[in-house]
């Protein structure tokens, strides 16, 4: 057992059936089945036992893990744009190859080991942004390679509507994320002070929060909808029944019950002796809430803060349901024609947004001063 | 001078704190010990107005304090709690500096007077001052809680079991610790403990509440020789009463002319101190540092009332 570990063991499992299933389909046209292509198929069988042989050697317990398995992680993704362009060589034009079973398979088990190697350093709140940004460039160096996988075919069929629809994204899970908190803080803090309000506010947050997202949307309509009608300005400023209004609306209220109970939870994990201190030392009670309070309850309403964002971040996908765009209305369109690779192009990049807005909070707040280890 | 005024504070029926008057010299130490629930800590913080009294009220210096915000009146008095309060965020530096920092005083001025604190309790500013208070042990919380209480050089430092937190040999230690410090300072202290012991040894006047009420406000001799009720009596104990009245008395009182031989005892020893070194050296007789000696019948007669 000294050169395996129970991680290696059972990430084996996946990394071989990423060798043994079809690592990528090519298929005649964009909604045809798939016909299946193995690794060793593509690149022949020495150039697939080399590849083999660094995914194995990252699965043994070593301090080499973790670069070899970043190593593995970028070649595997380096290997698919490879692999897709040799296929499409000699394959009609509207042929295109998609990733396989066997690539996804392999991707988790190499991505989770880079994971576990990474976490298991303990990189300091920097170091983890830097690495953020060091994937970042990776990435972008690897997806060059892509020009003939499927997901990149459509989205260089599309590259000016789904860099609209990647600022239309950001702005909805970021503009409802911040009115949540300017909202959500203070309400928070008002329910804290006066406990008369804390079960009623409560329960009107978890109410909402138990709407599903589409009723949410239709109860929307009604009012919004009379707004735009009867409001001057207001269709003009894009208020109205769908679109842009309703989404925005909708995460705002979901982001609200977090925001509002993680502050109530942080200001009360405030140690009474340290309230005690704060007010006999004489700090005027707008001085205690901004100097003392707050800064203490702030990690923990930061953690309900970056729930928020990722869950917003994964909702918005559903404001294209109502016109309000987004990376959702790729979901949605490769939905309606059967195009697997149209609802990759919206669902992956939604996925890295709110992998990267995790680490950034993260970081962020154990950037915090005075914090324990 | 402070004042404390026909305080009272009541809850409903409980009456915490019921009719308390007491003066507090200006430099001196006031002990106001009390078993649990006898309204000691409620009195304390009806001084610095975390309460509001019933009826009554606190003269600072001749000021009365309903005349001031609270917050400001809070400024001008020190107060030190067993938990220690310390901000958890803030570094030390920056827990002291807390008050002059309120006050608006110049960042210099500021500075220096932190390093004077942390230098006046043994404290390390270049190591300890950046610290975080979760970085420190309980005897550096309780002296980094201290100095945040003086550093604006207050009127009055208020105590709230300020010793509570501490086993039994850092108390001893931090005790003469803040007893040198008042002397140096000249600080006026008002001191909540439930421990008889302690205020005797730190006190130049001792209030003894029960049920809201000071039974008896004297000096630590006038209260163990003296005690006015039965409940004082059982405060202070039958055991150690000898003890504790020769702690109060400074040895180079009982000196006499002539020599002995043996170790000689430091001028600072309490005449409870010499006489363990008399009982432990098996010795009539003891020279004290500097000329003199103290004799076992001297010590013998000094130790009763």
């Amino acid at each position: 057992m000294r050169y395996a570990d129970r991680l290696g063991l059972v990430l084996a499992l996946p990394l071989i059936a990423g060798f043994a299933l079809p690592f990528a389909g090519l298929r005649p046209n964009r909604i045809a089945a798939p016909v299946a292509e193995w690794l060793p198929h593509i690149f022949g069988w020495p150039a697939a036992a080399g590849v083999a042989l660094v995914a194995v050697a990252a699965l043994a317990r070593s301090p080499l893990r973790l670069p070899l398995a970043a190593l593995a992680v970028a070649g595997w993704l380096a290997l698919l744009g490879l692999g897709a362009s040799r296929l499409a060589e000699d394959a009609p034009a509207y042929a295109r190859v998609s990733p396989g079973a066997g690539f996804w398979l392999g991707l988790v088990a190499l991505v989770l080991l880079l994971a576990d190697a990474l976490a298991r350093r303990k990189p300091a709140p920097v170091a983890r942004l830097a690495l953020l940004a060091a994937t970042v460039a990776v990435l972008a160096l690897v997806l060059r390679l892509w020009p003939d996988v499927s997901v990149l075919q459509e989205y260089a069929a599309r590259r000016a509507s789904f860099w609209a629809e990647a600022q239309r994204h950001v702005a909805l899970a970021l503009g409802s994320f911040a009115a949540a908190v300017v909202a959500g803080v203070p309400l928070g803090i008002a329910i804290q002070r006066t406990p008369r309000l804390h079960l009623p506010v409560m329960n009107v947050l978890t109410a909402i929060q138990t709407v599903p997202s589409i009723a949410l949307f239709g109860l929307l309509i009604l009012p919004l909808g009379w707004v735009a009608a009867n409001v001057p300005g207001a269709r003009a400023a894009g208020i109205g029944g769908i679109g842009m209004a309703p989404a925005l609306v909708a995460l705002f209220l979901y982001a609200l019950l977090p925001i509002v109970t993680n502050t109530v939870a942080g200001l009360r994990a405030v140690p009474p002796s340290v309230s005690e201190a704060a007010r006999g030392m004489g700090l005027a009670p707008r001085q205690r809430l901004l100097r003392v309070d707050m800064p203490l309850a702030l990690p923990v309403i930061l953690t309900g803060a970056r729930i928020v964002l990722v869950q917003n971040i994964g909702l918005a996908t559903i404001g294209a349901l109502i016109g309000a765009g987004g990376f959702g209305t790729f979901v949605f369109q490769g939905l309606g024609q059967t195009a697997p690779d149209l609802i990759l192009l919206g669902a992956l990049p939604t996925v890295a947004l709110a992998f990267a807005a995790q680490v950034i909070f993260d970081a962020l707040i154990d950037l915090l001063p005075g914090r324990r280890p | 001078m402070i004042g404390l005024h026909n305080l009272s504070k009541h809850y409903d029926d409980l009456r915490a704190v019921d009719d308390v008057s007491l003066s507090i010299e200006t430099g001196s130490v006031v002990a106001i010990v009390g078993t649990s629930g006898s309204g000691k800590s409620t009195l304390l913080r009806l001084v610095n107005r975390l309460i509001e009294p019933t009826a009554g009220h606190v003269t600072l210096n001749g000021q009365d304090t309903r005349d001031m915000p609270a917050f400001e009146l809070r400024r001008r008095i020190g107060y030190v709690i067993q938990d220690h309060g310390l901000f958890p965020h803030w570094t030390v530096a920056r827990n002291i500096a807390t008050v002059p920092r309120l006050l608006g005083w110049p960042k210099d001025k500021i500075r220096a007077r932190v390093e004077e604190l942390l230098r006046l309790l043994s404290l390390d500013p270049a190591t300890i001052g950046p610290r975080f208070p979760h970085q420190l042990s309980g005897g550096q919380m309780q002296r980094v809680g201290v100095a945040r209480a003086l550093a604006a050089r207050p009127e009055l430092l208020l105590m709230d079991e300020p010793f509570g937190a501490l086993d039994p040999v850092l108390r001893g230690k931090a005790q003469a610790d803040l007893r040198a410090i008042q002397q140096t300072l000249g600080s006026t202290i008002l001191l909540v403990t439930h421990d008889m012991a302690e205020a005797i040894r730190l006190s130049d006047r001792v209030a003894v509440m029960r049920a809201g009420r000071v039974e008896q406000f004297g000096t630590p001799a006038e209260i163990l020789s003296r005690p006015a009720t039965a409940f004082v009596r059982d405060l202070v104990g039958e055991g150690e009463r000898a003890f504790r009245f020769l702690s109060l008395i400074p040895a180079t009182d009982l000196a006499e002319e002539g020599a002995a031989s043996g170790q000689p005892l430091p001028r600072t020893a309490t005449a409870s101190e010499a006489l363990d070194a008399l009982i432990w050296q098996n010795a009539e007789a003891l020279p004290l540092e500097g000329g003199g000696r103290i004799s076992r019948a001297a010590l013998l007669r000094a130790g009763h009332p």
